[in-house]
């Protein structure tokens, strides 16, 4: 399929043919590109029944007529892989563990969606019992991975999944692993070993037999 | 200031030795245009984005006749380190940095107080053109080395009263070439921002002053004002403008003149722009 | 960063409150402190506070910024430029029996090509050297601009500095007036301090007091004649003004008596320093001196350098050009835009997208179990289309930071009405006149 270019600055129609998605701005009514690549236009999906979602804070119905429009976006995927994003709530990232403290851990985001990040961008997850109630934040963490072992070098090597809830403060990303496929993936035992799941809690090290605490992603 | 961790070369203006008579000015092209522009984006790996952008020499034969060269690297969108307060925006940081060889006098290795002129002047018509709330909490970096900076060499009026108006050429370069260079790096723009330069010239007190697009300063008897704008045309609107020199009288005339004019020359790079990024999402596409 | 964008703590619906008071169209802008839209801010100024200086000059806003400006002049040699060495060396011995040299002088006729490096480029310097016998370098001012809290190599201050420079230098007039003879000439040092906290953009303060101390400036009289090594008049009551009186007698008089007698005599110098005024467009309207909270909620800003010159000596290139000869004989020297803090402003959140984002992201968390997988290009933008980028029309009293730049006309019609306001001798210079 031959896409069309855009270019920043490009007209891509009026706004109230489209809605703005990635990489597009509105400018007096009208649509244009804000970054260099091809265009997309995707199609509104079937609206999914809401499910047993809470909707505690819904003030307004949505404009239902946004939401039957096309969304018009402009990215470079695909022609280059040098596109940076930043995380986003409601992403799945990837992250490192690079600082166990005892009310939080402190993340490096590796990968945003499918994307691998160039820049690094440090996250915070902390754990229920320090939970602020706030919408989304009371469950961020089950079980702190590496809570009775901080001293030990292996909770820095533990991979999450998890999702941001918020843009966070001036230093990181509030992330949280409030879902039955987000936790710890990738896990190291106290003696240095990778370990493997054994339940929704706990990883189980393979030569010393021994279980530790983890918060366990299901991704499948 | 004086650099004394690094061994430095001569002071001053190295006047390479004439024993012909020179060839006197450069007649001056009476052309209605600006000069040619190379461009090329994605020349640096290490950067997010990268253009490298070269004017054409107009008068090759001639010795010591230079033309400006830029290149331009963009790195980020990245975190902004610790100390930094939180910020809803792209943090914009530009640097303007001449080789220690492009121009006549040599340039130290620290940044003195023209080229943070030009990185301030840079920023401003950057600052208009990007969508700063689409990166919030990030910081990008634009650099900009002049690797030759437009400034010929053996032109004895130029070396009497150096006035600066090649920094004005300079800084149109800058903005062209760090718009190109944002657009590869991915960052959202609102338009792809072009620099362009027109200026009132005579050529001695006796003709009558005239209007050019992108002058060459070594090519015309003297500069009375010039205007460097920064522009965004499918918006038609200017995020930076910088005029200096003097205009006859408080007539308002000729200073509209000489903005419209700095306008079409904006309009001419922006199309180099446009066609370069076209052709940089192509070779993409070729690739994947 | 530069210093416009300083932190203002001002929510985004107060900026959307004063960007909408600042571009009403029927009765005009209504700013916050109540000035009409080409008013400045009340001020106080003092010159001559600096006894160990040429000239100096205090102004304190009223908003309670105040800047001081020394000048010192000091007496310099000439550099050769290579170019001219072997003539110039030649020509000074001529010139050591002086009436010769002004034979010399006479004889030729001044119109060789300047540029042409030939035998006979003696001949050629002497004759520009005749022609234009009073010339001038960029070099012989130096400008510091020194503001508390910031770094003398801070962007900001070197922006305020380069563009206080250019004002004087844009024309070249101003560095003539520091012409001694062909080898010695005046170097100028102007040192501008900012004494308090820079509490608002402080370009129009730095500006004015440079202005005032300028006018101010006086020099030693010279004793000795053409090029000789200069002499100067030890009385300082006789030292002559930078920027002269246009009125000879009552300048006479000022130069004797004390300031407050000059002050009441207030002959109008014939020609004035630079002076760069800040205006910036809120919607349709131009609004003059704008303070900080106004410059936050700017659409653009402008620094616009004008000057004032000798109405009764006609320029040689103003001849060209047909000009309407104004009777104030302003000239603009510089306009630069201001990167407009506005830029850097928090924006708001229209209300139907606040409510919208907030039923998105109830709705998202469920579904991700297949986002997980899903490019986040396209299916994960299409399930969160309001996650951060809401991107919307603007919404009237929702404060968003302006995007983009000026409009041509705009930018155009701000440097018209700074022409046409520093036309009216009234509202304008008069103010300052007063305190020299």
């Amino acid at each position: 399929m031959a896409q069309t270019i855009a270019i920043p600055g490009q007209l891509l129609g009026p706004s109230s043919k489209y809605v703005a998605g990635p990489g597009t701005h509105i400018h007096e009514a009208n649509l244009y590109s804000s970054v260099l690549g091809t265009v997309t236009i995707a199609q509104p999906e079937k609206k999914i029944a809401p499910g047993p979602a809470k909707r505690l804070t819904k003030i307004a119905g949505l404009p239902s007529s946004s939401a039957q429009l096309p969304t018009i976006s402009v990215s470079l995927t695909g022609i280059s892989e040098k596109r940076e994003v930043l995380p986003e709530v409601g992403n799945v990232v990837l992250c490192r563990v690079t600082r166990i403290q005892p009310r939080q851990a402190t993340v490096a985001i590796l990968v945003v969606g499918d994307t691998v990040l160039e820049a690094e961008w440090q996250g915070v997850i902390r754990p229920p019992g320090r939970a602020r109630h706030r919408e989304g934040q009371g469950q961020d963490l089950r079980e702190l991975p590496a809570r009775r072992h901080r001293a030990s070098a292996g909770g820095e090597s533990n991979r999450f999944l998890s999702e941001p809830i918020s843009l966070g403060d001036q230093a990181s990303y509030y992330l949280a692993t409030a879902s039955n496929d987000l936790g710890v993936i990738m896990a190291t035992s106290e003696a240095g070993n990778v370990m493997y799941p054994v339940s929704w809690k706990e990883y189980r090290d393979p030569e010393t037999g021994l279980n530790e605490n983890r918060k366990v992603a299901k991704p499948f | 200031m004086a650099d004394r961790r690094r061994i430095n070369g001569p002071v001053g203006a190295t006047t390479p030795p004439i024993f012909d008579k020179p060839a006197g000015p450069a007649a001056a092209k009476t052309r209605d245009a600006i000069r040619k522009i190379f461009l090329k984006t994605g020349i640096t790996p290490s950067a997010s984005g990268s253009a490298y952008l070269e004017l054409e020499n107009p008068n090759p034969q001639r010795p010591g006749n230079t033309s400006l060269k830029l290149s331009c690297t963009v790195h980020g969108p990245r975190s902004l380190p610790r100390s930094a307060p939180f910020s809803p925006h792209i943090i914009l940081t530009t640097h303007v940095k001449y080789a220690p060889f492009a121009t006549r006098q040599r340039r130290g290795y620290l940044r003195d107080s023209s080229e943070r002129d030009l990185g301030v002047h840079l920023e401003t018509a950057l600052r208009g053109a990007i969508i700063a709330d689409r990166w919030p909490k990030s910081g990008v970096d634009i650099i900009v080395t002049v690797v030759e900076g437009d400034q010929d060499r053996d032109s004895p009026r130029a070396k009497k009263d150096d006035e600066g108006w090649d920094m004005m050429n300079v800084l149109s370069g800058c903005i062209t070439v760090a718009s190109a260079a944002i657009a590869d790096a991915g960052i959202d723009c609102v338009d792809t921002v072009a620099g362009g330069v027109a200026a009132l010239v005579c050529k001695d007190d006796k003709t009558a002053p005239t209007i050019v697009m992108d002058p060459v300063v070594a090519e015309h008897g003297s500069i009375l004002a010039a205007c460097c704008v920064a522009y965004l045309p499918t918006r038609d609107e200017i995020t930076n403008m910088w005029f200096k020199g003097r205009l006859p009288g408080a007539d308002m005339m000729v200073y509209d003149k000489l903005m419209e004019k700095s306008l079409v020359a904006c309009r001419c790079a922006n199309r180099v722009i446009v066609q370069e990024l076209n052709e940089t999402v192509k070779k993409g596409q070729g690739i994947s | 960063m530069s210093s416009t964008s300083q932190h203002l703590l001002l929510s985004p619906a107060e900026l959307a409150y004063l960007h909408g008071s600042l571009s009403l169209i029927t009765p005009g802008p209504i700013r916050p402190d109540g000035r009409s839209p080409t008013q400045f801010r009340p001020l106080t100024a003092e010159t001559g506070i600096l006894p160990g200086t040429n000239g100096s000059a205090r102004i304190c806003f009223a908003d309670g910024t105040e800047a001081v400006v020394g000048v010192k002049a000091e007496v310099e040699k000439t550099p050769v430029p290579p170019y001219e060495f072997v003539a110039s060396t030649e020509g000074r011995k001529d010139h050591s029996g002086t009436p010769k040299k002004s034979g010399r002088k006479s004889k030729k006729t001044a119109t060789e090509d300047e540029i042409s490096m030939d035998v006979d480029d003696e001949a050629d310097e002497e004759a520009a050297g005749a022609n234009e016998k009073v010339r001038g370098s960029p070099d012989w001012v130096e400008l510091s601009v020194e503001i508390p809290g910031l770094r003398d190599d801070d962007s900001g201050t070197v922006f305020l500095t380069s563009m206080l420079t250019e004002a004087l230098l844009a024309d070249g007039e101003f560095v003539k007036k520091l012409w001694i003879n062909r080898r010695f000439h005046w170097k100028l040092y102007l040192d501008i301090i900012l004494i308090s906290p820079p509490l608002s953009y402080p370009l129009p303060l730095l500006s004015l007091t440079t202005h005032l101390a300028l006018l101010a400036t006086r020099l030693p009289r010279l004793k000795s004649e053409a090029d000789e090594d200069p002499m100067f008049d030890d009385d300082w009551a006789a030292a002559t003004f930078l920027y002269p009186l246009q009125d000879t007698s009552s300048g006479k008089a000022s130069n004797k008596s004390s300031k407050q007698s000059s002050a009441a005599a207030a002959a109008a110098p014939a020609s004035r320093p630079p002076i760069t005024l800040l205006v910036m467009a809120v919607g349709d309207n131009i609004i003059f001196d704008p303070s900080k909270e106004e410059l936050a909620v700017a659409d653009s800003a402008v620094a616009v350098s004008v000057a004032e010159g000798p109405s009764s000596e006609p320029e040689p290139e103003s001849e060209s050009i047909p000009a309407t000869t104004t009777k104030r004989n302003l000239h603009l020297l510089s306009v630069r835009t201001i990167d407009p803090p506005s830029r850097l402003t928090p924006p708001g959140v229209p209300n139907s997208v606040n409510a919208a984002a907030w039923g998105t992201m109830t709705a998202a968390t469920p579904t991700t179990t297949t986002a997980a997988t899903a490019p986040s290009s396209d299916g994960g933008a299409a399930k969160h289309p309001d996650a951060r980028v809401t991107e919307t029309e603007d919404v009237v009293g929702v404060w968003k930071a302006p995007r983009g730049g000026a409009k041509f006309g705009m930018l155009g019609a701000m440097v018209a009405k700074v022409l046409r306001e520093a036309a009216s001798p009234r509202r304008f210079w008069m103010g300052l006149r007063v305190w020299i």
